[in-house]
C-alpha cells in the first residue's frame, strides 16, 4: 500500500523542530520558510537564512531534510536555499518576535 | 494533495530506517583543528598572566628586559596568534562562503607554531638571540604555510568584499611583522650590519606591524561580517567600511617608516590610523543602531567593550608620537600602559568575546549538527552560563584597569593584584569552556515532541 503524501500542516509542524541555534528560535517562526511544494510525495522546501555565509547554513538545511524525511509518505526531500528576497524580521511570526526579542 | 495526516505525524521521531542527512565534511573545517589552536592559546594566556603575578616587576618597573620581551612574545605568539590562527582557519571559509584549502598544511603549521613560539619564549628569557633566530625561523615556516593556506582559500572566494580585503591586508602585515622580527634578531647578531636603526625604534616598529597590521586589521575586517551576523543587521555603508580598511593600511605604512626612522611626521600617520578607526567606529555604531536583535549577549558585550579601549589607545598613541615628547621614566611607563592596553585590553578582550561565539559553535557543529531535525538540540546560548560570562566580564575589566594603571605608579602590588583578577577571570572563562566542552562528552538531546518553550510555539 502506498502512503499518502504528508500534508503541508504536518510538514510545518515537523519544521518547527528545526532551530537556528544561534538565534534560539525555530525556522518557521523565524520566517525562513518561503514555500513548501509537495509533488508526487517529493517535498520541496524553498527557504532562506538570516544572513548569507551563515555558519549554520549546512546544518539547518540538512536538519530540514532530516525532519521531513521521517514523515510518512515523504518519498524525497529537496531543500533550496535562496537569498532573494533577503530575510528580514518582518517575515517573523509574532511568536518568533517574542522569542527572539527582535523589533 | 493527498488526504490529511494526523498532526501527530509531524512530531514523530524519525524512524530508524529513515535516511539521515549530515553536513558534508568536505566543505567545513573539522572542529579539531581550530580547537587545538585555541586550547594552546588559552594555556599560553594562563601561563603569561600567572608569570606576571609571580614577577609583577616585569610590567611595573622594567622595560625591554629579557623577561618583558619573553612574556610579550608568550602573549602575542602563544595566546593571540594561536587563537587567531585557529579562528581564521574556521571563520574565513565560513565568512567568505568557501572552504579551507588544506587542513593537512594547517596541522603542519600547528606543529611549527608550537615549536617556534615555545622555543622563542625560552630563548628570549635567557637572551640567547642565536636560538631565538632558529626558533623564529621555525615559527616563520609555519606562518608562511598559514598565509599560503589562507591565500589559496581566498582564491576560491565567490564574491570579493571588504571582509576579504581586510583579511588579505592582515595576512600581508603578518608576513611583514615576522620578517621584521627576523631582521631584528639578525641585527642583534650582527648578521645585517647595513641596518643601523635604533634597536628600540626597530622593536616598536615591529610591534606596531603586528598589533595594528595583523590583529587590528583582522578584528576590523572580520567584525564587518560577525557583528551584523550576531545582531541581525548589515553593513550600512560599504564605502565607509572600505575607507576604514584603506586608511588603516595607508596609516600603518607611514607609521612603520616614521617609527623606524624616528621621524616627527609619524604623528601624521597616527592621525590617519585614528581617522580609520573613527570611520570603523562610526560604521559599527550605524550597524548596531540598525540591528534587529535588541538584546546584546555577553559575547558581543566583551567585543564592544574591547573596542572602547581604542579611545584611550588612540589618545596614548598621539601623546607618545608627539614630536617634542621627552624620553623619561614617565613616558616609558606610558608606553607600558599603551602596550598592555593594546594587547590585553583591546585584542585579548575582543578575542575572549569572540571565543564565546566560536567555541560553542565548534562543539555544537561537531556534536549536534547530525541530530538537528531528528532530536531537539540545545541552542548555542544553552551551552554556557550567562551569569559566569557576566562575572568573567566584570572581573576581567577590573583586572585590566588595575593592571593598566599600576605601571604609572611603578606599583608591583598593583600589577600583582590586577593580574590576580585577570587570572580569576580566566578561571571563570575556563569554567564556562568546561561547560561547553561537556556537551562533547555528554550531548544533551531531547526527543522530538517535548515542548521547548523558548524556541517553539504551536503552529
Amino acid at each position: 500500500m502506498t502512503a499518502n503524501p504528508p500534508t503541508e500542516a504536518a510538514i510545518l509542524e515537523a519544521l518547527h523542530q528545526v532551530i537556528d541555534p544561534e538565534i534560539n528560535c525555530n525556522i518557521v517562526d523565524l520566517g525562513l520558510i518561503y514555500s513548501v511544494v509537495i509533488t508526487n510525495g517529493v517535498v520541496k522546501v524553498t527557504m532562506t537564512l538570516t544572513t548569507p555565509g551563515c555558519p549554520m547554513h549546512e546544518s539547518i538545511s540538512w536538519g530540514v531534510k532530516n525532519a521531513l524525511s521521517g514523515l510518512e509518505g515523504a518519498k524525497d526531500v529537496e531543500v533550496e536555499i535562496v537569498w532573494d528576497p533577503p530575510w528580514n524580521p518582518s517575515m517573523m511570526t509574532e511568536a518568533g518576535r517574542a522569542i527572539t526579542g527582535c523589533r | 494533495m493527498a488526504a490529511s495526516l494526523p498532526i501527530s505525524v509531524g512530531v514523530k521521531p524519525a524512524p530508524v530506517s529513515a535516511t539521515v542527512f549530515t553536513p558534508s565534511k568536505a566543505s567545513t573545517t573539522s572542529i579539531r583543528l581550530p580547537l587545538q589552536f585555541m586550547v594552546v592559546g588559552l594555556l599560553a594566556l594562563f601561563t603569561g598572566t600567572g608569570w606576571l603575578v609571580a614577577q609583577p616587576d616585569i610590567l611595573a618597573v622594567s622595560r625591554y628586559t629579557p623577561g618583558a620581551v619573553a612574556v610579550t612574545h608568550l602573549f602575542v605568539l602563544g595566546w593571540l596568534c594561536s587563537v587567531v590562527m585557529g579562528a581564521v582557519y574556521q571563520l574565513v571559509p565560513v565568512a567568505l562562503e568557501t572552504k579551507l584549502h588544506s587542513e593537512r598544511l594547517a596541522q603542519w603549521q600547528f606543529v611549527f607554531h608550537i615549536l617556534g613560539f615555545v622555543g622563542m619564549v625560552f630563548m628570549f628569557q635567557t637572551w640567547n638571540m642565536k636560538w631565538v633566530g632558529y626558533f623564529g625561523t621555525v615559527l616563520t615556516l609555519g606562518v608562511v604555510l598559514f598565509i599560503y593556506n589562507i591565500a589559496r582559500t581566498l582564491g576560491h572566494v565567490p564574491k570579493w568584499n571588504v571582509i576579504a580585503t581586510g583579511v588579505v591586508s592582515a595576512l600581508t602585515w603578518l608576513l611583514l611583522t615576522i620578517t621584521a622580527g627576523l631582521f631584528l634578531v639578525a641585527g642583534q647578531r650582527g648578521y645585517v650590519p647595513v641596518l643601523q636603526f635604533n634597536p628600540i625604534a626597530a622593536m616598536n616598529a615591529h610591534a606596531h606591524l603586528g598589533a595594528v597590521g595583523f590583529f587590528t586589521m583582522l578584528i576590523v575586517g572580520v567584525s564587518y561580517k560577525l557583528v551584523p551576523m550576531f545582531t541581525l543587521s548589515e553593513i550600512q555603508n560599504h564605502g565607509r567600511a572600505t575607507a576604514s580598511i584603506v586608511l588603516l593600511n595607508v596609516g600603518l605604512i607611514g607609521l612603520f617608516a616614521g617609527i623606524l626612522l624616528q621621524q616627527p611626521w609619524k604623528l601624521v600617520f597616527v592621525l590617519v590610523i585614528v581617522a580609520a578607526l573613527t570611520l570603523y567606529g562610526w560604521e559599527l555604531r550605524t550597524i548596531l543602531r540598525a540591528r534587529k536583535r535588541r538584546a546584546l549577549d555577553w559575547g558581543v558585550m566583551y567585543f564592544l567593550t574591547a573596542l572602547v579601549m581604542l579611545f584611550p589607545l588612540s589618545a596614548l598613541a598621539v601623546v607618545l608620537c608627539w614630536p617634542s615628547l621627552p624620553a623619561n621614566q614617565f613616558t616609558g611607563q606610558l608606553e607600558t600602559v599603551y602596550g598592555f592596553l593594546g594587547f590585553i585590553g583591546f585584542v585579548s578582550f575582543a578575542i575572549l568575546g569572540m571565543l564565546y561565539k566560536i567555541i560553542p559553535f565548534l562543539i555544537w557543529f561537531g556534536i549536534y549538527s547530525k541530530h538537528i531535525g531528528r532530536s531537539q538540540v540545545p541552542a548555542l546560548a544553552d551551552m554556557y552560563s550567562a551569569p559566569l560570562q557576566a562575572a568573567g566580564y566584570w572581573t576581567f575589566l577590573a583586572g585590566l584597569l588595575a593592571t593598566a594603571m599600576a605601571p604609572l605608579f611603578a606599583s608591583v602590588t598593583g600589577v600583582r593584584a590586577g593580574c590576580g583578577l585577570l587570572v580569576l577571570s580566566l578561571v571563570i572563562f575556563a569554567m564556562n569552556v568546561g561547560k561547553i566542552l561537556s556537551h562533547y562528552f555528554r550531548p544533551k538531546l531531547t526527543p522530538l515532541g517535548v515542548n521547548r518553550t523558548t524556541t517553539r510555539t504551536a503552529p
